[in-house]
């Protein structure tokens, strides 16, 4: 189980780096047809956004650690387990009710956009954006998987400060 | 303001507090907004969906990421040392010199002033600290207090994020922080140059003058970097994302020419690296553009901006004000939550009293890269807490007269804006 975990894990990093490829790729072709042959390619500047949105989403549920996530914890990793795991509870529950709320119309919103294509890659709207419905049903599972590891009196992972992504 | 608007406030408020990141605290407590109201929740998605693919902008923060993962993987950083030393290693306390001009030359390729430490902290402090020669606190504390540029010199990741939620450009804000920075620098090297005799700071080796041209030669690729940025955005050729993905290319290749090939690993690591910053980052804007929704609903901005009139707020008082509100919030929160969710609220008001948006978002960066280092909560102090090996009192102790000359330099380019705007506008900035 642990292992099939791990390398789902890193597969999905495989999908995140080579994402954040194509996005690079598309600009450099972008530009190259652009400046070089003074023939922009509206293709490539649609995937490099494509890419940015999918990138973030689907990075957000399935690469980003619990560590690296931006997070304000002065207090959470202050105070002692019992009262962690309290504020984890409340918290985990509260995304879970939330996300879990507008998960239909957030499904709803995303189905009612096979009425528009992408101008250039003709890509239907909807399958662009269903990486938000995964996301949503993602995190909603992961956070689920976390309550019921709290409610079973499992310390939650105080932050380390030092592995915050910021890119400040 | 409505209750379903203090409802939601109070949630992700609540939420950060109790741990939950802060991108997801943002969607659910403007779910929580959407729900109360009876609008269609289904409006978070779209808000978030369109607002992402739509921000082409934005592109631009995982393109300067990737180019200074490019040029962090290998020698560039030795070659960029020897260099530096060549220049200031001759002065009383050369080595803390050193680390400044460092910074400020690697602020000219990195837009991140964690990337800048995370990249030169170990050497430097090694470097610092061997034969004694400096205490690993101070080492520790001026690498912390000399990153701090990195994102004020061009490019720079805040300034993409300001140019988002104010409208204004970036090769103006760009060239608007080039000589904060440089103040920056300066009077930190002025504050090691007043101490440097009282504390005894060692000079180091003189580098022979004829031997400069093949240090400068050998560092040429990493001096290059921003040369080329500055050519691209203010000639007009490209986009400035379009400038960042040309940076990036550029920093691949000077790496490739240096090892003589490229290896695969090390590509990978560096795209898996910069995946991980901007998927971080992402998240965080993702939950901006769902609550700038709730808060354009709620005609936030312009509530805050008709209140403050009734003050009748002079521009001075407005950026006094502004400046302590955002070095005390920045003592407590982290500085991308601050520039998406507390510097939109501010816009209209600076507008409204005529204060120039590129003057106003530089000094809002430089607060909020001085907020890295405010103890209790700084980035920037935990890294170093961890690379120096030092405890966050020692630090936090070698920090503060840096802070202080800092926090003067950042007086002076509020009130004196010319600081700011004197490059924007000898290129052609009508501000």
């Amino acid at each position: 189980m642990r292992g099939l975990a791990g390398w789902l894990r890193r597969r999905a990093e495989n999908v995140a780096a080579g994402l954040l490829a194509a996005m690079f790729l598309a600009f450099i072709i972008q530009i190259v047809f652009r400046y070089v042959f003074n023939f922009p390619v509206g293709w490539a500047s649609e995937l490099t956004v494509a890419t940015w949105l999918w990138l973030v989403l689907f990075g957000s549920a399935f690469v980003l650690g619990e560590k690296e996530e931006i997070r304000f914890d002065l207090i959470y990793s202050s105070v002692g387990r019992r009262v962690r795991i309290g504020m984890a509870i409340v918290s985990a529950l509260a995304l879970v009710v939330l996300y879990g709320a507008s998960l239909k119309a957030s499904f709803d919103y995303v189905s009612f956009m096979k009425v528009e294509k992408a101008s250039y890659l003709k890509i239907r709207m909807d399958w662009m954006y269903s990486i938000y419905v995964i996301f949503l049903v993602a995190i909603i599972a992961r956070y689920a998987w976390l309550l019921s590891r709290l409610l079973r009196g499992r310390d939650p992972e105080a932050g380390d400060v030092t592995k915050v992504s910021s890119g400040l | 303001m409505s209750t379903a608007f203090t409802l939601c406030l109070l949630a992700i408020v609540t939420l950060s507090l109790l741990g939950l990141p802060i991108g997801h605290a943002m969607i659910a407590g403007s779910v929580l907004y959407l729900w109360v109201k009876g609008i269609d929740l289904g409006t978070a998605a779209e808000q978030l969906l369109n607002g992402m693919y739509s921000s082409y902008l934005l592109l631009a923060i995982p393109l300067f990421i990737l180019a200074a993962e490019f040029m962090n993987s290998g020698s560039i950083m030795d070659r960029l040392l020897r260099f530096c030393n060549a220049l200031v290693g001759r002065w009383r306390g050369g080595l803390a010199h050193v680390n400044v001009v460092q910074s400020i030359i690697f602020a000219g390729m990195s837009g991140s002033a964690l990337a800048d430490a995370a990249s030169s902290g170990k050497v430097m402090q090694s470097l610092m600290t061997r034969d004694g020669k400096y205490t690993p606190a101070f080492a520790a504390a001026l690498t912390a207090v000399s990153s701090v540029i990195g994102p004020i010199i061009p490019p720079s990741i805040p300034m993409v994020l300001y140019a988002l939620i104010s409208d204004t450009s970036i090769a103006y804000l760009f060239l608007g922080g080039v000589i904060p920075g440089l103040l920056l620098g300066g009077v930190q090297m002025a504050l090691i140059g007043a101490t440097a005799k009282r504390r005894n700071f060692p000079v180091e080796a003189k580098v022979p003058l004829r031997e400069l041209p093949r240090v400068t030669w050998e560092a040429f690729p990493a001096l290059l970097m921003p040369v080329i940025l500055f050519g691209l955005l203010y000639s007009g050729v490209t986009t400035p994302t379009e400038a960042a993905a040309a940076a990036a290319a550029y920093s691949l290749a000077a790496s490739a020419v240096l090892y003589r090939s490229v290896r695969l690993s090390e590509v990978y690591r560096s795209l898996l690296g910069s995946a991980r910053i901007t998927i971080s980052i992402g998240m965080l804007i993702a939950g901006a553009l769902v609550f700038n929704y709730v808060v354009t609903v709620e005609n936030i901005p312009r509530t805050v901006a008709a209140m403050l009139k009734a003050y009748e707020l002079s521009p001075f008082t407005f950026l006094l004000l502004a400046n302590i509100i955002l070095l005390i919030l920045g003592c407590f929160l982290e500085g991308t939550t601050i520039l998406l969710v507390i510097v939109p609220v501010m816009l209209p008001t600076a507008a409204a009293l005529g204060i120039d948006l590129v003057h106003f978002g530089v000094v809002v960066v430089v607060n909020i890269m001085i907020g890295l280092v405010t103890p209790p909560y700084g980035l920037l102090l935990f890294l170093m807490v961890k690379i120096g090996d030092v405890s966050l009192t020692e630090l936090v102790r070698e920090v503060m007269p840096f802070l202080w000359v800092m926090i003067g330099a950042l007086a002076l380019m509020t009130f004196i804006p010319e600081i700011v705007l004197f490059l924007p506008r000898l290129l052609g900035y009508k501000g």
